[in-house]
């Protein structure tokens, strides 16, 4: 039998061998061609990439984002209209805010005193109050938030992202999640259900760890110097190109001779990416690495950025302790000031950063949690979970600075006004990061599938 | 055009009608169709992608014979109309346009457009389905002959002949035999999941006599890591996992033994019919009462329609239900028939002819069984009690124990409220037991304590997840899939389009499993032995010849041969559905016997090896990887069945916390290792496991980077290479050359080459020299050069 490289030597023999040649590299190209290749979208876009900042639990719009006079003014009375046919749990008379709201910035947009610092940003957010989902509990709602689906697996937004745009750091996996929680869904809010593996997203740590302690699974090998790698690298190279030659050209022998090499080269640059100490004081201050109550999520935030930076399409942080950190069915003032303090330093700064690098520009920042909260008391001091109406907020990436869009009652419990359910979100992001969610498709089972199976619009108002 | 010849048509409509109606029209030309154009079309036109409730709004015809909910607009009567229902906003299910409800003017124009009887000039014809023709996989099974080659001194078997004819057909001939050393390793890999050992490899090469190959080839087949093997491709299709995964995600704590099951039927050659019937319907079967083993088996088997992931927090119970019977449908339909019927959930299939009827006449079979013990949040799902009489015995010995403690309670409490002068019964309380004597309070309190002690240690009750009967119902069309949206009920039944001219009875007091299984199993049914055939091949040899193994309908792909696909398929139907029997043919076929090298003239015509002119190269799938490392290193647990969970039943995995205290670090076969939902262990996941979550009976086979680091950084390899390496120096040879051949064997089933013996000399001198020399030692060298070996592709990719 032939090898490549014999081949390669008498392809002047004649046409037949050329053929051949012509095949193999075919093969290769097609076993080897990096599905992470950097790659154009379906149109011209701002946004390069997307960092979602994930607060699990569901953080309360009413009590954050969506200013709501007229549920300080009825504390205390009932609700004036019926509640959802499907509630996680009763709830009793309407419960105002504890925290007062103030217009910030030029847009006058209105922030509670929960984000004094994010507030600071509020001429660069874009803050959608009509955000509504399907699902009124946790695993059902993360799952519909990250793959589209409450009811069956689906890959993750992130891959989908990846599958569209590739990376652009060959070196670096396409999709990082920081942090996750292994709860509701787990892996499969980052995972590729059937899009091709590669399009994975790559845990760093989860939930039960604290940030500094959060690392790329496989990466290190204390028990091993890197000569001797490299020394047994080199073996193996040898060995595997022997094997080349007996087996016949194969594009996945070679593809596979690679993935040690990029392997490699990921054992030197992830630390690297890791090793905050890199970073300036001040900007540890800026995301609040100087104080204990910040520095976990903080560090997450400075994580992401240096990811981001190095071209990695879609990183997610997220905000979850051991518990399910925003999900105050009761103690809604203590849980919900010691959360919103633990992110509002980093998020601000984060935002500071990328502004001053100039990667806000073509970087989509995304913020919100997997549902909102109820308006209406549960016990006497907390809030349920609220899916019919609560809020994210963009911010860069193309989205529209300063504005408020859509809105919800007058008490904060439905979205009535330019509603934007999760798969319209969903098509927005995409669209911002140059996708057309109708367009991106993976043929699976015998049909296209999509992020936002049959539904889904993108939601102009939004855009910059 | 469309809309050049609707223009036309509003012309012509115009010169006929008289002025009132004239008037009429006017008034829609001004106000109602630009209304519905901006409001509605987005949705409902010709022009919308998708066609949202399959209703359009963009002509006449669409709006009166309308969409899934039926006609839109009922001229005259806006009350009656959904049009004007959906514009009002009134019903929760049904509110149009969704994202910002009409103007209050808006909604008058329309109101008074119904009311006016709905005059529309529009006449063009809504688009309609496209014709369903007749699909291959549909068709009734044939016994094709055999072809004969001419000149054929090639095949040894039918399938070589199949094979050879179709090979000529492209001017092609099959590579040249693999030699016995790549056969036994693949072989052995194929059907046992573990490598060859030396002597295995030894003896076969030594046999020189007539049949050789065929005795290997029953050997494997009888050996117990066959079922262990062919079990664990079953259970890809059975999404098999020990967790529920989605949102709560507790231990499926008794899920191994339907995993058990699996591997016996598979090592006992249980005939795949009866297979099938015992997973769909085991509850069902007429049976030995006297054979409790065989009955519990049975009821076990029905664990395959129990195992899929739920969402077991779902407040809204009617839709967990119908998720829960949508799964079971889903999976019935692409694991034994590759058919895509959960599309038919929301709407008409778009490819294949199943109707929304076809799938609520399934569903009715599983709506009217009973999964779920309870659905209230955290739902639980229904096991099937499976004790032994001893079992039985033993539990039915501790309830009299507490019943007779009680009793004994009861007594010394009577007696001492007569002593009293009370009548027992009349509401003791516990200020009447103050006045007992103290002999008797003491005598009370002893009783009491026993029975906490003797209540708490209640000997398990065995149970197997599976189902039993419910309520029997028909379920009714749920519109666009929803449960809010009820439309008819639907008898239950078969898909027509299968039936074959004789629709299925179901019975008026049963579930009708039974009767879905046994039609299931005729030896006339298009698909069940098609795809089980075709799974066969794909897993002997890494594509099917229907390569979309899970979807045979339209949109899959069409096989690659046919009359072989078929002559298989009557076969096996024909050889009492003996999965052995079926894969004994294949395996003693030459086709399964060629060599791997790609041959240039076969590249040009056939790059993809569609044709089989060679036998494909194929990487190990993770579990073959890791038992393989822990097989060549010595330390495989080959203990069988069992569960390995470190929680109970029900119990969370891990919730809120994150924390998976779920070990891996055990020796055992990796189809024993727990299969963690939502946190699969990290080597399944790096080496593209299922996603067991869904069903997959064609597993990808991907090159990444995060493999090569596992590779380099594990524990797993480290530890292996370490155990390679100590044992290989445990026993005494004449130089390292000698070693360096028997680690060759040992983990590639061949001798070193010189080259490779040199290589690793020098190698082994290296790792001295990067290690520091003072804390070097013998078996570090050696265990590099074994990690290298685990690393390399020959040791990963089988020829």
């Amino acid at each position: 039998m032939f090898t490549r490289r014999q081949l390669l030597k008498t392809s002047a023999v004649g046409f037949p061998w050329l053929a051949l040649q012509g095949l193999l590299d075919q093969e290769m190209r097609a076993a080897s061609a990096d599905p992470l290749t950097a790659r154009g979208g379906h149109h011209r876009a701002p946004a390069k990439r997307i960092l979602f900042l994930f607060m699990k639990g569901g953080p309360s719009q009413v009590d954050t984002f969506d200013y709501k006079p007229r549920l300080q003014a009825d504390h205390g009375k009932p609700l004036p209209f019926k509640k959802p046919r499907v509630q996680f749990a009763p709830t009793g008379q309407l419960l105002g805010s504890p925290w007062r709201f103030r217009q910030h910035g030029d847009s006058g947009l209105h922030v509670s005193e929960l984000f004094p610092h994010t507030a600071r940003h509020a001429d660069s957010l874009c803050v959608i109050n009509s955000v509504h989902g399907t699902n009124a509990a946790h695993g059902g709602a993360l799952l519909k938030l990250h793959t589209g689906s409450d009811s069956v697996v689906r890959p993750s937004l992130g891959s989908w992202v990846s599958y569209g745009l590739g990376s652009e750091n060959s070196n670096l996996p396409s999709f990082v999640t920081i942090c996750p929680t292994l709860a509701h869904g787990g892996v499969k809010n980052w995972g590729t259900a059937f899009l091709p593996a590669p399009h994975q997203g790559t845990p760093i740590g989860n939930a039960s760890l604290s940030s500094a302690d959060a690392r790329v699974p496989f990466l290190e090998n204390a028990s091993q110097p890197r000569d001797l790698q490299r020394l047994k690298l080199d073996l193996l190279g040898r060995l595997n190109r022997d094997h080349l030659k007996q087996a016949g050209e194969s594009g996945r022998l070679e593809a596979r001779i690679g993935a040690f090499e990029l392997a490699f080269r990921m054992q030197g640059e992830i630390p690297v990416i890791q090793d905050l100490s890199r970073e300036s004081k001040a900007t540890h201050a800026l995301y609040g690495l100087d104080e204990e109550i910040t520095s976990d999520f903080g560090r997450q935030c400075l994580l992401a950025r240096r990811f981001l930076e190095r071209g990695v399409r879609f990183v997610q942080v997220t905000h979850s302790d051991t518990k399910v950190q925003w999900d105050q069915h009761s103690n809604l003032r203590e849980g919900h000031t010691k959360n919103a303090k633990e992110v509002d330093r980093p998020i601000a700064g984060l935002l500071t950063d990328l502004q001053a690098r100039g990667l806000l520009e073509d970087t989509l920042v995304w913020w919100g949690g997997e549902f909102g909260r109820t308006p209406c008391v549960q016990g006497t001091n907390g809030r349920d979970h609220n899916p019919d109406g609560f809020t994210m907020w963009l911010a860069g990436g193309g989205s529209r600075p300063g504005i408020r869009y859509g809105a919800t009652d007058e008490f904060g419990y439905y979205a009535a006004e330019n509603k934007v359910h999760i798969h319209d979100l969903h098509a927005t992001l995409l669209h911002l990061l140059g996708l057309d969610h109708e367009r991106l498709t993976y043929r699976y089972a015998g049909r296209d599938f999509r992020l936002t199976d049959v539904y889904g619009d993108v939601v102009t108002g939004v855009l910059g | 055009m469309p809309r050049i010849s609707s223009l036309l048509l509003v012309l012509a409509a115009v010169t006929l009608v008289d002025a009132a109606d004239r008037r009429a029209l006017e008034e829609f030309e001004k106000h109602v169709r630009p209304l519905l154009i901006r409001r509605c079309y987005s949705c409902h036109s010709a022009q919308s992608r998708p066609l949202r409730g399959a209703l359009r709004l963009d002509t006449r015809a669409g709006w009166r014979t309308g969409g899934e909910r039926g006609p839109a607009v009922i001229p005259g009567r806006p009350d009656q109309s959904l049009l004007v229902k959906a514009v009002r906003y009134r019903d929760e299910a049904l509110q149009m346009p969704p994202k910002q409800k009409l103007s209050k003017s808006e909604i008058a124009i329309l109101v008074r457009w119904v009311q006016i009887g709905a005059p529309d000039p529009r006449r063009e014809a809504p688009g309609s389905q496209a014709a369903n023709g007749p699909h291959w996989a549909f068709q009734p099974l044939t016994a094709p002959p055999v072809p004969t080659p001419q000149n054929d001194n090639w095949s040894s078997t039918p399938v070589d002949r199949f094979i050879l004819a179709r090979l000529r057909q492209s001017g092609l001939a099959p590579s040249a035999a693999a030699d016995r050393r790549t056969l036994i390793r693949r072989l052995t890999f194929d059907l046992t999941g573990l490598p060859p050992t030396p002597e295995e490899v030894a003896g076969f090469l030594s046999d020189a006599t007539p049949g050789a190959w065929s005795r290997v080839v029953d050997r494997l087949l009888a050996s117990p890591h066959y079922g262990q093997r062919w079990g664990r491709h079953w259970l890809d299709v059975a999404r098999y996992a020990d967790s529920n995964g989605l949102d709560e995600n507790v231990a499926y704590g008794n899920a191994w033994r339907y995993r058990d099951y699996v591997v016996d039927a598979f090592n006992a050659d249980l005939p795949y019919d009866r297979f099938l019937l015992e997973q769909l319907a085991g509850d069902l079967v007429p049976s030995d009462r006297k054979n409790v083993t065989a009955r519990h088996s049975r009821l076990i088997a029905t664990g395959f329609l129990s195992l899929g992931p739920k969402v077991l927090a779902e407040v809204d119970e009617k839709k967990m239900e119908m998720d829960i019977v949508d799964e079971q449908v889903d999976t019935l339909g692409r694991a034994l028939l590759g058919l895509t019927f959960g599309c038919a959930r929301c709407h008409d299939h778009k490819f294949d002819p199943f109707s929304t009827r076809d799938y609520y006449a399934l569903a009715g079979v599983f709506q009217s069984t009973r999964t779920m013990e309870k659905f209230t949040k955290v739902a639980r799902w229904w096991e099937n009690p499976v004790a032994t009489p001893a079992e039985q015995a033993a539990l039915d010995q501790h309830r009299d124990r507490v019943t007779r403690q009680k009793e004994a309670i009861d007594r010394l409490t009577r007696q001492a409220l007569k002593a009293l002068g009370q009548t027992p019964g009349s509401g003791e309380t516990a200020s009447d037991e103050k006045k007992f004597p103290e002999a008797t309070r003491k005598k009370l309190e002893q009783l009491r304590q026993e029975l906490t002690s003797l209540e708490s240690s209640s000997p398990p009750l065995p149970t197997a997840m599976g189902v039993t009967e419910g309520e029997v119902i028909n379920t009714k069309v749920h519109i666009r899939g929803s449960h809010l949206d009820l439309g008819a009920p639907v008898p239950r039944g078969v898909p027509g389009v299968l039936s074959g001219g004789h629709p299925v009875s179901f019975p008026k007091k049963q579930s009708g499993r039974l009767e879905l299984a046994r039609w299931l199993i005729r030896p006339d049914h298009p698909l069940t032995a098609r795809v089980f055939v075709n799974r066969i091949w794909r897993w002997h040899f890494g594509r099917g010849l229907v390569a979309s193994t899970d979807n045979f309908g339209r949109l899959g792909t069409p096989p690659t041969h046919p009359a072989l696909l078929d002559w298989l398929a009557t076969r096996f139907v024909a050889g009492n559905w003996s999965i052995k029997r079926l894969q004994r043919q294949i395996l003693l076929s030459r086709t399964y016997r060629l060599q791997s090298v790609p041959r240039a003239d076969a590249m040009a015509v056939d790059p993809e090896n569609r044709l089989w002119w060679r036998s494909p190269l194929r990487r190990l799938e993770a579990e073959a990887l890791r038992d393989a490392m822990l097989s060549v290193s010595g330390t495989l647990d080959t203990t069988v069945g069992g569960s390995l969970l470190h929680v109970g039943n029900r119990a969370y995995f891990f919730d809120h916390t994150s924390k998976d205290q779920t070990r891996y670090n055990v020796p055992r076969r990796s189809l024993y290792l727990p299969v963690v939902r939502n946190h699969l262990y990290d080597v399944f996941t790096l080496f593209d496991y299922t996603d067991a979550s869904v069903l997959n009976g064609n597993r990808a086979s991907t090159t990444v980077a995060p493999q090569a680091l596992f590779l380099l950084n594990s524990s797993l390899v480290e530890s292996s290479s370490h155990q390679i390496a100590v044992q290989l120096l445990a026993v005494p040879a004449a130089d390292n050359a000698e070693r360096i051949d028997r680690l060759y064997e040992r983990m590639l089933s061949r001798p070193a080459s010189s080259r490779e013996i040199q290589l690793a000399e020098r190698f082994l001198d290296s790792v001295a020299s990067v290690l520091p020399r003072t804390t070097v030692t013998v078996v570090d060298r050696w265990q590099a050069l074994c990690h290298v070996l685990l690393a390399s592709n020959e040791f990963i990719y089988l020829r």
